[in-house]
């Protein structure tokens, strides 16, 4: 075997264990013009900034910090491909699969949504490396001038890796979300202003970190920069997730895996608090951190919960199969199962466990013969943070009732026609207070009066400022307005009530998969009911 | 309307069917796309689908491949529930949409190479299969080519030969001929007769030229308005046809061709006039050397008017009841209702 052969032969062992989406993907993209456009305009850019950055300085390149400058100029350039052209092409990927009928071919072979997901990802990778690779002498010639820094350059140049990938698994989630021509023109405009958007802010951030000095050997850098990779890796999970789950077999599950990362991305914002709680001392959490922790963590399930919530009650035969056997095993992991009734019980318990994290201050610890509040933040984040978990609930419980009043009423109700109407629900609370005042200036709402409590911006303002001792409000009011929320909770509870235990006791009333084998034929196969 | 009864295809043991539709039902919203469908097809059988458009054929076509969930019912493939395991269904299926997914930047060898290494095929076996696919296909000369540049008729030979290229049991086609001149036509009619009988597939087939399904199929099912109008073999459907036209009017059609005699237009006439005078015989047309008429009665007095002509002397070579075609039987089956 001549080494020509024996080189094709181990190209074709080695690809043969690759991703095929990557194969064909790289093969395409390296025939492809915008590829070979964007990759010579990067040299010649870079290039281009190389002489008249030389040109320009003239012999003070040999005494100024010369480095730090072009390699700015080189990581703009690199920027503009890895953070615009890439991410974009993996969005037009996607698209174009539908839009060539090419996507049905894939979907009916046997790769999986994840091998596509990831084939598409690992394919953006791969550019990604490809223009780095192509900028990389440039950045080499950098190392020869004053003002080198190489630990910021390897920051930097990792950091924008990442981000690189990040940006491309949410532009590829994206593709997935947009079936008809209309979204998918809507999303391409959203997409192209999402993309611009983050790369200026990535732009600013990066400029900064060029042009100031790194604080590597501070602890709190180090901090701030893990808690941001790991939110970046969740958020990064997640995406990825979404998407898998769009691209699954209607009578797959497309829900418990973006519950699963939802969960422990939760629980991973705490573990990481706690474990600078640990580091630093408790006392030394900032209050106003936490909260915002709490403000991210609602935002995200009223999302998520939202979504959860008003899934389809039905559960395939599928699905059914992969449940556990055990009754103690299915009362776990029901609320990761699929269907709206376990998903407002997900969102439930996360926003139950919001509370009692966010109230850790109130929880007593014994010193002594004596039960002291525990020494972390402060009292009002306990109260702040509650009362947004049952505005989540309130919001998202008003949503779930609805989807299944509508779905009794009639079946063309759908999911989306619920989360509409929740979204709306909003607005609309936040606005209410200020309806009478629009009528008649008699009849404004006077600031401070518990009318307000529809809105939660003020009430969580009044909350934080009436613990804080401000001017206007006092320890008092928060509680009036949590006893409010309170019982409207309580009330959107009840309404909720057997819905929530339906949830469970379905998963646990589901026969075993030998039944269920055996039963298949009689329930979804030949006598399932016909709607109409 | 022709009650779709188990058929010819149906009555012998030809063991597990390698594609079956089971009370499958898809609405969208309150439209009734696919109905309560049910048959089934055996390897080596070629059978037709066949509807006016908007009939449901795409939409029973996606849910076996696949591609969308039925209301209820079920599909199998190879036995295995489209619903339930789409991922095993998918080994075993290959389906043939109506448009021809094409990628940009490739040629037709690395088509087939990413679709062989979407099913899984690794290393020599991959190479082997694009190998045969190539041949089969007789895309061997253009296998370098780019796919953007192919003929419709040559694009539509890659899409078979994706569909082949994990060598699966069940081939689903789509309007594979649409849009193809005659000679590519007659190519892919070749192709998918040597799926059957070479290959030992099932191959299941829609199409709107109803003469060409004809001469592939060996059974069909006429769908209309999401239901099926009938189904069974080529010649059930036809003979079943003319047989309940049969029985509502009473009467039977025939034709009678003549040898060709010295003075075959004389005999024709004699033919003609000796018909007229049959009280049985009604609607007689005639043409040089052929005859065609109804008869009133069973086949009692189809014989002993087969018995008078040859008595009489009438130079008979073809005595025969009118066959229809299949798209005599689709007209006549479908009643051009759509949703």
């Amino acid at each position: 075997m001549s080494s020509g052969e024996k080189f094709l032969h181990l190209t074709d062992y080695v690809t043969d264990r690759l991703n095929p989406i990557l194969v064909k993907e790289t093969r395409q993209a390296l025939k492809s013009r915008q590829f070979i456009i964007t990759f010579m305009l990067l040299l010649t850019v870079a290039w281009l900034i190389s002489v008249f950055g030389v040109v320009l300085n003239g012999p003070a390149i040999e005494f100024g910090a010369a480095g730090r400058m072009f390699f700015a100029w080189y990581v703009g350039v690199l920027g503009f491909a890895t953070l615009f052209v890439v991410p974009f092409g993996a969005f037009r990927s996607m698209l174009n699969e539908r839009d060539y009928n090419t996507y049905e071919l894939l979907s009916i072979s046997t790769l999986s949504p994840r091998q596509i997901v990831t084939g598409k990802l690992l394919s953006a990778l791969a550019q990604v490396l490809i223009y780095y690779s192509a900028i990389a002498p440039f950045i080499a010639f950098t190392s020869l001038l004053q003002g080198f820094d190489l630990p910021l350059v390897v920051l930097i140049l990792s950091l924008g890796l990442l981000w690189s990938l990040f940006v491309s698994t949410v532009a590829i989630m994206l593709s997935t979300l947009a079936n008809s021509r209309q979204w998918q023109a809507l999303t391409t405009i959203g997409m192209i202003a999402l993309l611009l958007w983050q790369m200026v802010t990535a732009f600013a951030f990066g400029g900064i970190a060029i042009s100031e000095s790194i604080p590597f050997d501070n602890d709190e850098f180090w901090w701030g920069l893990g808690s941001m990779l790991v939110g970046m890796g969740g958020y990064l999970l997640l995406a990825q997730q979404i998407a898998v789950s769009r691209l699954t077999f209607e009578s797959g599950n497309r829900s418990s895996g973006i519950r699963i990362i939802s969960t422990v991305q939760f629980w991973l914002t705490w573990v990481g608090i706690l474990a600078y709680g640990g580091w630093y001392g408790f006392s030394n959490i900032e209050g106003d951190a936490v909260f915002a922790f709490a403000i991210s963590a609602s935002i995200h399930w009223v999302i998520a919960g939202l979504i959860f919530s008003t899934e389809s009650e039905h559960i395939s035969r599928r699905v059914r199969r992969g449940i556990p056997q055990s009754q103690f095993l299915r009362l776990l992991y029901a609320p990761w199962l699929p269907g709206g009734r376990r998903g407002l019980l997900l969102l439930t318990l996360h926003l139950a466990a919001l509370i009692v994290i966010g109230r850790w201050s109130s929880w007593p610890q014994w010193i002594g013969n004596h039960v002291m509040p525990l020494p972390v933040w402060e009292s009002w984040v306990g109260d702040a943070t509650t009362a947004l978990a049952l505005y989540v609930f309130i919001y998202v419980g008003f949503g779930s009732a609805v989807g299944r009043l509508g779905q009794a009423i009639t079946p063309e109700f759908r999911p989306a026609h619920s989360r509409v109407l929740t979204i709306l629900l909003v607005p609309l609370t936040i606005v209410a207070p200020y309806v009478p005042g629009m009528f008649s200036y008699r009849y404004q709402v006077r600031s401070g009066s518990y009318y307000w409590v529809t809105n939660p911006f003020s009430t969580l303002g009044r909350i934080s400022s009436s613990n804080r001792g401000w001017s206007g409000s006092s320890p008092e009011e928060a509680q009036v307005y949590l006893f409010i929320l309170g019982i409207a909770a309580a009330i959107v509870l009840l309404v909720n009530l057997r819905a929530l235990i339906a949830g469970v006791s379905d998963v646990l009333d589901w026969p075993s998969a030998a039944n269920s084998e055996s039963a298949a034929s009689d329930t979804e196969g030949t006598n399932a009911v016909v709607p109409g | 309307m022709i009650e779709p009864v188990p058929s010819d295809a149906e009555s012998i043991d030809r063991g597990e069917p390698s594609l079956e539709l089971r009370h499958l039902h898809r609405f969208f919203g309150r439209l009734k796309a696919v109905d309560d469908v049910s048959f089934k097809a055996w390897p080596g059988q070629v059978m037709g689908f066949i509807g006016p458009n908007g009939a449901g054929k795409t939409t029973s076509m996606r849910v076996m491949a696949t591609l969308d969930t039925p209301t209820a019912g079920d599909a199998f493939i190879c036995g295995y529930s489209v619903v339930d395991d789409p991922d095993k269904v998918r080994r075993y299926l290959g389906f043939m949409p109506d448009s021809f997914g094409k990628y940009a930047n490739m040629n037709v060898v690395e088509y087939l190479d990413f679709f062989a290494r979407a099913y899984g095929l690794k290393d020599a076996e991959r190479r082997d299969a694009i190998e045969h696919v190539l041949v089969f296909t007789e895309l061997r000369k253009l296998a370098d080519k780019s796919i953007d540049s192919l003929s419709k008729g040559m694009s539509q030979r890659l899409g078979l030969g994706r569909c082949l290229i994990h060598d699966p049991q069940v081939m689903i086609l789509d309007e594979p001929a649409a849009g193809l001149d005659p000679r590519a036509r007659v190519e892919l009619r070749e192709l998918i007769r040597l799926l059957a009988t070479e290959m030992n597939k099932t191959v299941l087939i829609s199409s709107h030229i109803l003469t060409e399904l004809g001469e592939i199929c060996d059974s069909a099912a006429i769908i209309e308005a999401g239901q099926i109008l009938a189904y069974g073999t080529i010649d059930e459907i036809q003979r079943q046809q003319v047989s309940v036209d049969a029985d509502s009017t009473g009467r039977r059609a025939l034709h009678v061709r003549l040898a060709s005699v010295d003075n075959l237009e004389a005999a024709t006439s004699s033919l003609e006039k000796w018909l007229l005078e049959q009280p049985m015989v009604k609607d007689v047309q005639c043409s040089i050397g052929h005859a065609m008429f109804d008869i009133e009665g069973d086949d009692t007095e189809q014989q002993q008017l087969l018995q008078n002509l040859m008595a009489v002397g009438h130079p008979i070579i073809e005595f025969h009841g009118k066959t229809q075609s299949l798209e005599d039987a689709f007209m006549n089956i479908t009643k051009g209702i759509t949703q």
